[in-house]
């Protein structure tokens, strides 16, 4: 989940350097007889927490031979645990999937069962939200919520530098950029520290610039051989050379404190930052301004002139769950009620995400989040965030250079070959 | 005292002048609001709250990881300061062959990142079935504060007289009660010392406890604070107060431990 | 000196070292019994949760492995050779060699004036010892969330530089790539400081109080007592200090991977930072192994050099003596 980002979740990923597992498993292996499963999720937080819970006592009111060991792990504890625990004999029967590049890595224990069958009757609704938690075709997962990103602005201070209607076009965001700046505001907020936070401008002039069929290449054959990704880096360096973001912007921290971008966002210190749907969350724990969500609005990516790309297309993720083999029938019917229409209105009123079925967009808490979710569902392409899609180490590269880039460090073409190179094998 | 020396002592006192404010933003920010600390982030708490102080030390919650941590931060320097000063014992006072070779290994723990070597070492705790126990990490965490134990105390303990030692044992005093009864005693200052080191490194420990442990109640205080600081989201307020309310029992620990420090040698022994 | 000597704390002259315990009165067999007794439990318990996870861990480092999958893809030297030949890395050794030199031309001075000033009888000097050494106690996290704090664009120390008028020394603390190693500098420095005092603060105890008054009998004046007494006498413990603190200077990791990731543009990258990011973050488990040996080694060479030229007055070469 993109919204937890914590600092000390790749400390926690390095604790992964072990060939065991480490799970509590509760129930028999038999494929019919009842069965207890272990559930590994990371809503250690209310209101999620008791949700999970609710969600799994009513399950088994109705599926009396299915009941639950839930075991919730904070976000990095999560990340340390899930590879030691594929590696073991008893790893937990449903567990947190974030889909892409580290779900193929995941692959590779053996461990993960195929529910292509198992989620035949069910996954239509989710659409193309279920295309990330595939693999050469096949169903290792389903999301039970995604994430858009787009810009969140302040309404306030675009009226106060006379800016009347949000952004359309990438020439009408770079005149607000110039009125903002003219009225002594910092437009835009970017959280440069941690890297992923630049990675969404990339990724979106990239979205702008190439055809859904080129993206989609790029991600089966790891490479961002297209020339359209080298025109994207250029669109990017002449949005960057309008200096649009605050000062100091490459060490900002994105959720970290008043200071981080989201805080800046929060406290009427910037007027836009591109962040994914979480942000108000976010910006809530960072204010104690309670009309908050009255002040600040969404509008997407803009359009940009001369891309082959479709300006309605856009960035995003999910939060997903897979199954391990062991009790893989029940693992499945399991997650087929979490994206049914009953549990996703549900969790729709959390305002924790985006639901997968279209019928819960209804229940959402804000009219926001409404807004997101239409634009979302009416979306011809939901591009996951390149970092995840690819594999994890190929991911990190490209953030890597981007935020290198957003530091003065290379070129649109080094941003090309960090791809190229980290999928090679080098360092 | 000379001018020089004065002004020595000058700039001593304006850099513990300095260190001091990030610690008073510690525990004044606990007297704040988080509004307040975000609306200024140098500023005095203006009210002063308490809510935060109280509500901390109101939960069980946070006495149970602060027994947790007392206990665990307790056996891994006791046990790291007692084997410790036993190893560094024969490695002082005893010739032997190989000896330079012991005191190579154990310097070799120094010289490793342990970040990496905590992982391999969940699978022997798995296997020990030390998991979800106290033990699971405080053994780790003596024998990671092995090296550093036996690097201070060596050479103090070769410092010591070795008249004394043959003065020892021509009354009759066998080598172990020599150690026993008279050099511990004279090591006193850099016992405290490595006391002192090995407790906060226990105390400040996260990734070891963050393997081990699955129980919520078992967590020592920085999976706490971690925890902590996920649950009240962004609440910088009540974190500084958990934070400086965790502090107290390791800067205990050195106040007592500092008393030892003081005169240990001094007097007692003259060449 | 000669007096001093025999006092001398935290040093082991080898001119009187251990005396073989082969006295006639005690057999060899008690001997090694002793020394069994004494050096097992601390063996067992070593070996058993340090050496041989560290083991493990550089045998992952000949494999290319994501950490998922079993061990399978052998792959030798390549993850070292790969390591080498970025540039990312080469830079993060520079960084570690900036701070290691940084800190003991920076701290030691520091430290050591602390230390000589909180040994003195003050009033108060156990609260002003725990005020220089609280840092030390307080988590890695914390110090680098109050320093974000501090540090951030016109936060709390830009607003005290403009106050005294220092405006201009106002700099983009953790943003700029040529300054953000020297920021992260100051924050290590009140962090680990308490580490070199109490070192230095235990080391002082084992010079006696009547060495100084000789000294000033003679007509020394209080610095030269320090600087011809003290230091001297305290020297085996600077040596030991400078071997602890340049080993923590190449392995450095938490503050640097709180505060900026090793950013911006790895102009903080460090050894350890470079372990996490490329290796464990990225699931190349084996690559971060490698790194990890790697740093090993260049710990290791130090310690080794440290011991032939340095340390060996102290510590009879033992790191030397066990290689040769």
């Amino acid at each position: 989940m993109r919204s937890v980002h914590k600092l000390s979740v790749a400390l926690a990923a390095a604790a992964t350097l072990v060939l065991a597992a480490c799970s509590g498993s509760g129930g028999d292996a038999s494929a019919n007889g009842p069965v207890t499963l272990t559930w590994w999720h990371n809503r250690t937080t209310e209101p999620m927490k008791t949700i999970w819970q609710q969600i799994a006592d009513d399950f088994h009111k109705t599926h009396q031979d299915v009941s639950f060991t839930i075991e919730p792990l904070q976000n990095e504890q999560f990340q340390t645990k899930m590879p030691l625990a594929l590696q073991g004999n008893t790893p937990p029967d449903i567990f947190q999937q974030w889909g892409g590049g580290s779900l193929k890595s995941q692959l590779s224990s053996g461990k993960i069962a195929d529910i292509t069958q198992a989620s035949s009757s069910w996954v239509g609704p989710l659409g193309q939200s279920a295309k990330g938690w595939q693999v050469d075709g096949k169903q290792y997962g389903v999301p039970y919520q995604m994430h858009a990103v787009g810009f969140w602005y302040r309404k306030d201070l675009f009226a106060t530098a006379g800016v009347t209607s949000p952004p359309s076009t990438l020439d009408e965001l770079n005149a607000a950029v110039a009125k903002l700046k003219a009225a002594k505001l910092v437009p835009i907020a970017v959280g440069g520290k941690d890297r992923w936070p630049d990675a969404f401008y990339f990724n979106y002039f990239a979205i702008r610039q190439c055809s859904v069929d080129a993206l989609k290449k790029a991600v089966e054959k790891t490479e961002l051989a297209d020339p359209c990704f080298t025109k994207a880096g250029e669109n990017l360096k002449t949005f960057l050379d309008t200096k649009p973001f605050q000062d100091g912007f490459v060490g900002t921290p994105a959720q970290q404190g008043a200071g981080s971008s989201a805080g800046m966002l929060a406290n009427g210190q910037a007027a836009m930052e591109l962040q994914g749907d979480w942000n108000p969350d976010v910006m809530q724990a960072l204010s104690e301004d309670k009309q908050l969500d009255s002040k600040v609005g969404w509008f997407p990516f803009p359009s940009v002139p001369g891309g082959q790309g479709d300006p309605k297309a856009v960035l995003g993720g999910g939060d997903g769950f897979s199954c391990t083999s062991r009790a893989a029938k029940a693992c499945a019917d399991f997650l087929g009620y979490l994206v049914g229409e009953e549990v996703q209105k549900k969790l729709a009123a959390t305002g924790s995400g985006l639901p997968v079925h279209p019928a819960a967009v209804a229940s959402l808490k804000t009219e926001t989040h409404k807004q997101i979710a239409e634009y979302t569902a009416n979306a011809p392409h939901l591009q996951f965030y390149l970092d995840i899609a690819f594999p994890t180490n190929v991911g990190q590269a490209l953030n890597d250079a981007i935020a290198n880039f957003f530091a003065g460090q290379g070129g649109p073409d080094t941003i090309v070959q960090s791809v190229t190179k980290a999928a090679a094998g080098n360092k | 005292m000379s001018r020089r020396n004065g002004v020595g002592y000058l700039a001593a006192f304006a850099v513990i002048g300095i260190t001091v404010v990030p610690l008073l933003f510690v525990i004044l920010g606990g007297f704040r609001t988080t509004a307040q600390i975000n609306r200024a982030p140098a500023g005095l708490p203006g009210p002063w709250v308490w809510d935060n102080y109280i509500e901390v030390l109101g939960s069980p919650y946070f006495w149970r990881l602060l027994g947790n941590s007392a206990l665990i931060a307790v056996v891994a320097t006791t046990l790291a300061v007692g084997f410790g000063s036993m190893a560094a014992f024969a490695l002082s006072r005893y010739a032997f062959r190989g000896r330079e070779a012991f005191y190579t290994l154990f310097t070799l723990g120094l010289l490793f990142p342990l970040g990496v070597a905590t992982l391999p070492l969940y699978l022997w705790l798995r296997q020990l079935g030390l998991l979800e126990n106290p033990l699971g990490v405080a053994l780790p965490e003596a024998a990671f504060s092995l090296p550093i134990t036996i690097v201070i105390l060596r050479p103090f303990m070769n410092a010591i007289p070795i008249e004394l030692e043959d003065a020892a044992l021509l009354d009759g005093t066998a080598k172990l009660g020599f150690f026993w009864r008279i050099l511990l005693p004279l090591s006193r200052p850099a016992l405290a010392t490595v006391s002192v080191l090995a407790f906060v490194s226990s105390w400040n420990f996260f990734l070891l406890p963050l393997l081990v442990f699955n129980d919520s109640t078992n967590f020592t205080l920085p999976l706490g604070v971690a925890m902590f600081q996920s649950e009240h989201s962004q609440d910088t307020a009540k974190i500084l107060a958990f934070t400086a309310l965790s502090m107290i029992p390791a800067l205990t620990f050195f106040v007592l431990a500092e008393r030892r420090m003081v005169g240990g040698l001094t007097g007692s022994v003259k060449g | 000196m000669s007096t001093a000597t025999s006092a001398r704390p935290l040093t082991a002259p080898s001119s009187h070292a251990p005396r073989a315990g082969g006295t006639p009165r005690r057999s060899r067999t008690r001997t090694r019994l002793e020394l069994a007794l004494l050096l097992a439990p601390g063996l067992v318990l070593f070996v058993g949760f340090v050496l041989v996870p560290i083991g493990v861990a550089t045998f992952y480092s000949l494999y290319s492995w994501n950490g998922f999958g079993p061990l399978t893809d052998f792959v030798g030297l390549d993850n070292y050779v790969d390591a080498f030949s970025g540039d990312v890395f080469q830079g993060a050794i520079a960084h570690n060699l900036i701070i290691a030199a940084l800190t003991i031309i920076v701290q030691l001075p520091l430290s050591i004036s602390l230390a000589l000033l909180l040994n003195r009888k003050l009033r108060g000097r156990t609260f002003l010892r725990m005020v220089v050494f609280a840092p030390y106690v307080l988590s890695e996290a914390v110090t680098a969330v109050i320093w974000l704090l501090m540090l951030q664009p016109g936060g709390f120390v830009d607003q005290v530089l403009r106050g005294a008028g220092l405006g201009w020394a106002v700099q983009q603390w953790l943003a700029d790539p040529k300054i953000v190693l020297y920021s992260l500098f100051v924050v290590i420095t009140w962090k680990y400081i308490g580490f070199g005092v109490i070192l230095l603060l235990a080391g002082l105890q084992g010079i006696p109080a009547e060495l100084r008054e000789a000294a000033a009998l003679d007509g020394a004046s209080s610095w030269q007592a320090t600087r011809h007494v003290v230091l001297p006498l305290l020297g085996p413990t600077i040596r030991v200090w400078i071997f602890l603190a340049v080993i923590g200077s190449l392995q450095l990791f938490d503050l640097v991977w709180i505060m900026t990731l090793g950013g911006p543009a790895n102009a903080s990258t460090t050894m350890a930072t470079y372990l996490i990011d490329h290796g464990f973050k990225r699931y190349e488990f084996g690559f971060g192994s490698a790194v990890a040996v790697i740093l090993f080694i260049i710990c290791f060479t130090f310690a080794l050099l440290y011991q032939r030229f340095a340390l060996r007055r102290d510590t009879d070469g033992a790191l030397t003596r066990a290689v040769n």
